[in-house]
């Protein structure tokens, strides 16, 4: 093989990324060196996997890569592999352009900061773990870097460490992130004593048709771990802190990379390793908890008014509709699911740079504190609706697209399995998502509209470098948004296909060649033809356009000079204590809290910010998994 | 192939019927003949019953003002996204058999057209930097929140009955729905429907923010709310999009319940023994009439009357109204549905 042929590939990007970060240690007290490393590094790692769709996508190779050459021997597969197959292939290009957006993002944000040889160095081997974990085609590789990415992630949480709370904040995530590590070792040495081996291909093909209590214990272990890596319920408080304390540049990586790592590993366990499970039972497990996340995560973000502690809830809602999706095992959930992951890290990447970008000029994301800045900073505002949009899934942005198709396979899966609990998963899926626009309303409402406040007079534009990155993942929301049949056809398609058949994985990575079966495309019942609607809609507003404007516009500017300086609200509540009000980032939805005040007083008190009962949260969530796994099956 | 035929049917679509020209004539109409109606049974004379049109050309002929803290481009792009929204929502609803674009609708998609309006009213009532827009914004999100749950219960259960009578599972189309109808009879005959259709119809004054549900605009508190700094075109364009919404919700009403009269009128016509252009024609026409008479009827019970005799309620009233009376019918209609009632 040559060294550029597309073999190398996948290893190439994880080497790319690592050897970046070492890199930096060495060389990166110049700051134009430091620049260069980092954003070679993070590009060549979006190259190598863009130059993959065409094999693996199209043309539906699996890549099997030993490391060393050291490929199976006496029928036991020792060595070091990697297993690229389309689901691996889909999270890494995910991944990887979430991880170059951030990069370039991270050149201008950090620009305030000190340490950056550390920060860029801990940003790679953060994104190379990451990288590595979704293309190993090993447990206990898998667990590595699940250990690199959790220590990496830890530091970072904390690397503004003269924040409030970031420590406290890396703390709680450095006790509950280990016992997660904890349980993926546990439940990797029980499957190894059972199989005496750890790749993927040759312990499922091992434990297909042999599923005993320890196999199930083992299931339980790593699924508990890997859940502490996606911050699904019930360590969705873990998100929260993290997420606000973190720079936003590393909340982009918590949250569109480090929780998919999490999504990945929970689907190659169902599908890929445990394929010959009861799936039913493993269904409504995961439909359960992700639509739990779901609802539980979007109420608590509504009782937020931090800005970025309100994305971070949200992050793990938008993981429940991932998790309900990928849960229902039909070949539209999982297409929905994975569009849903792909559209998350778009957008959660989009709002957290929005949230950087308003900490960078203002100092602060508290949402009590903030207003007017529409104005200020139209850029980041025009950008912010974008996201907003996508998330809230108005059409024809890509949120919409996603949880369309969400929508109906849920529906469908119902309707099929005759399961009413289904339908209530469709019904709070529609519901969380107009949840979602109430709190991005609040969000709109307090940051960029509304009064500005007078210490954010002469607030200027974020820098070109920051737009740029919003700009990107602003784009990739609205081109996957108004053409998704190229993203259901080219990406979520294949990969869903290869989830629906382990047997291709296995046998690529064990005989050598992958015994193909059904290929379908899974996009949804009814027709969905964004570009039309577009059409229309500019049609109708070109329409709307002409009336208006016969009808004689004059814009006079009436001058406000001399009220409103010193509270955001005076003129409405004549000097009255904002504290109380229900303006602003405060508490807007007062009318709906009131009917949930003792949802709402309960959940406050449960979210004690106490470490040790989030610990507690973890035993019982595992003690919960193992009982209900070895009853159900 | 680019046919100019077809991009003049097209755009007549938009600009005369079901579009721009009908939704502003028949959406008017409605508000006026509401207005009138409220007067008398309030023992009043009332404005004359073209006011709403002499209304909207007097705004779009005054000057229109900008605060100084408004974010001019979205203060004044949120009027015309919202209309545009209602406009492309109504060509997507089924007269009866007649459907400008009948390939693209689905009730997830006009769900979500749905909220576009409110939302454009709530971000061009935040852009104008008043306080009373931030609190109206507070009580419109709320109702919108609250309408939400029922109409969604409505929208599925809708989907069971037609997806399970058609053994097709689940069927989100609508132009499959009102064909099914007009094939077969409403599907208020239905008695899973029956509690669907009330709910329905208790969503209307809701989602048109009417009385007694009017707390985002509550003009003795708040100052018409999310209106409060609007003048001149851009509130001409409010008020109108207001009453096009009157319109929308109760021709998707006459959509989803009372399709069944697509097929009478279509039989009706067939038995004049005329040419096929000619009855399409002529059937679209007796549609269209029909259509108006109804909402003229749902308009009159469900906003006019409600407006009569109700006092505005408070905002966490509302929500507690919605999703518990409303929502309980809705829920009780998608059991019934689900069981194959």
């Amino acid at each position: 093989m040559s060294f550029l042929s597309y073999q190398h590939f996948p290893i190439y990007s994880v080497m790319a990324l690592f050897l970046g970060a070492f890199l930096i240690v060495l060389f990166g007290k110049s700051k134009f060196l430091r620049n260069l490393i980092a954003f070679l590094a993070t590009a060549i790692a979006l190259g190598c996997m863009i130059m993959l769709i065409k094999p693996v996508m199209l043309n539906r190779e699996i890549i099997c890569y030993w490391m060393g050459n050291r490929a199976m021997a006496g029928g036991y597969a020792i060595g070091i592999a990697m297993e690229v197959d389309q689901v691996s292939l889909f999270f890494g290009l995910l991944i990887s352009t979430a991880v170059f957006v951030a990069c370039v993002y991270s050149l201008q944000y950090m620009e305030h900061d000190d340490n950056k040889p550390q920060y860029y160095t801990l940003f790679l081997m953060l994104a190379g773990g990451v990288m590595g974990l979704v293309l190993s085609g090993d447990l206990f590789n898998m667990f590595i870097m699940v250990e690199i990415l959790t220590f990496a992630a830890v530091a970072l949480t904390a690397f503004r460490n003269k924040a409030f709370g970031a420590l406290e904040a890396a703390f709680k995530y450095l006790v509950v992130g280990c016992m997660g590590s904890t349980c993926i070792l546990a439940g990797t040495i029980m499957l190894y004593a059972q199989a005496h081996t750890l790749n993927f291909a040759q312990l499922s093909s091992i434990i297909s048709g042999d599923i005993n209590p320890s196999t199930l214990v083992a299931f339980a272990l790593l699924y508990i771990g890997f859940s502490t890596k996606a911050f699904i319920v019930p360590f969705h408080p873990l998100a929260a802190d993290a997420h606000g304390a973190a720079p936003a540049s590393i909340s982009v990586l918590i949250s569109g990379v480090l929780t998919k790592s999490g999504v990945y590993a929970i689907l190659r366990l169902t599908y890929f390793l445990f394929q010959t499970m009861q799936l039913g039972s493993i269904q409504f497990m995961l439909v359960f908890v992700g639509s739990v996340s779901m609802f539980v995560c979007v109420t608590m973000a509504l009782a937020q008014h931090d800005f970025k502690r309100l994305l971070a809830f949200h992050s793990i809602s938008q993981i429940g509709y991932v998790l309900t999706a990928i849960g229902l095992g039909t070949g539209l959930g999982l297409s929905a699911g994975l569009y849903h992951a792909m559209n998350h890290t778009m957008f959660k990447g989009l709002l957290f740079l929005a949230a950087g970008a308003v900490h960078f000029r203002t100092g602060t994301t508290d949402l009590r504190k903030l207003g007017g800045l529409g104005k200020k900073m139209p850029w980041t505002c025009a950008l912010f609706l974008v996201g907003a949009a996508s998330i809230s899934g108005i059409p024809p942005f890509n949120g919409f697209a996603s949880k369309w198709m969400i929508y109906q396979a849920t529906y469908q899966k119902a309707v099929e399995s005759g399961n009413i609990g289904f339908l209530l998963a469709t019904i709070v899926a529609l519901i969380t998502s107009v949840l979602t626009l109430a709190s991005f309303v609040k969000v709109t409402q307090s940051v960029f509209f509304g009064q500005i406040r007078p210490e954010h007079e002469d607030v200027k534009e974020v820098p070109a470098g920051m737009i740029i990155g919003m700009s990107l993942f602003a784009a990739i929301c609205v081109v996957t948004g108004l053409f998704p049949r190229l993203v259901t056809d080219f990406l979520t398609g294949p990969a869903a296909n290869a989830a629906l058949n382990p047997a291709n994985y296995i046998s690529s990575m064990l005989a050598g060649a992958p015994v193909y079966k059904t290929y379908e495309v899974f996009a949804g019942a009814g027709v969905w033809s964004p570009v039309n609607w577009l059409l229309l809609l500019m049609i109708a507003l070109l329409g709307v356009t002409i009336v208006a404007v016969l009808s004689k516009y004059d814009q006079v500017s009436e001058s406000k000079e001399g009220e409103l300086v010193d509270s955001k609200f005076a003129l409405f509540f004549g000097g009255e204590k904002t504290e109380y009000s229900q303006v602003g980032g405060e508490d807007l939805f007062w009318g709906f809290k009131q009917n949930w005040r003792h949802y709402f007083s309960f959940m406050h008190e449960l979210h004690s910010g106490v470490v040790n009962d989030y610990a507690l949260w973890a035993v019982v969530a595992l003690a919960l998994a193992i009982v209900f796994l070895q009853i159900a099956l | 192939m680019f046919n100019w035929l077809t991009v003049l049917e097209t755009l007549g679509y938009i600009l005369i019927f079901p579009g721009f020209l009908f939704c502003f004539l028949v959406g008017l109409f409605l508000s006026g003949v509401d207005r009138k109606i409220v007067a008398k049974m309030q023992k009043r004379v009332g404005p004359p019953l073209l006011q709403p049109f002499y209304d909207f050309f007097k705004l779009c002929g005054k000057e229109t003002i900008v605060p100084a803290a408004a974010n001019k481009g979205m203060f004044l792009a949120a009027p015309l996204v919202g209309l545009a929204s209602l406009i492309v929502l109504q060509m997507f609803i089924p007269i009866f058999n007649f459907t400008a674009f009948s390939t693209m609708a689905d009730v997830i998609v006009i769900l979500y057209l749905l909220l576009i309006p409110a939302l454009a009213m709530i971000l061009g009532g935040a852009a104008s930097g008043s306080p009373y827009a931030g609190v109206g914004l507070s009580r419109e999100m709320v109702t919108v929140i609250a309408c939400e749950l029922p109409l969604v219960l409505v929208l599925l259960a809708v989907a069971r009955t037609v997806g399970s009578a058609m053994g097709k599972g689940l069927v989100f189309s609508m132009s499959e729905i009102v064909n099914y109808q007009s094939a077969n009879g409403s599907l208020i005959t239905h008695v899973s429907m029956i509690p669907a259709a009330i709910a329905f119809l208790l969503i209307i004054p809701g989602e048109t923010g009417s009385h007694p549900f009017d707390t985002a605009e509550a003009e003795t508190e708040i100052c018409e709310g999310l209106l409060a700094e609007y003048s001149g075109g851009p509130l001409a364009v409010f008020k109108l999009s207001h009453s096009v919404k009157v319109l929308t919700l109760s021709s998707l009403f006459v959509a989803l319940f009372l399709g069944g009269l697509g097929g009478k009128i279509a039989a009706l016509v067939g038995s004049f023994g005329l040419s096929a252009a000619a009855a399409g024609m002529i059937g679209g026409l007796l549609g269209a009439i029909v259509l108006v008479m109804l909402c003229l009827v749902i308009t009159i019970v469900f906003i006019s009357l409600v407006h009569a005799i109700t006092a505005r309620l408070k905002v966490e009233q509302v929500f507690k109204y919605y999703w518990t009376v409303v929502t309980g019918l809705a829920l009780l209609s998608l059991v019934l549905a689900w069981y194959g009632f």
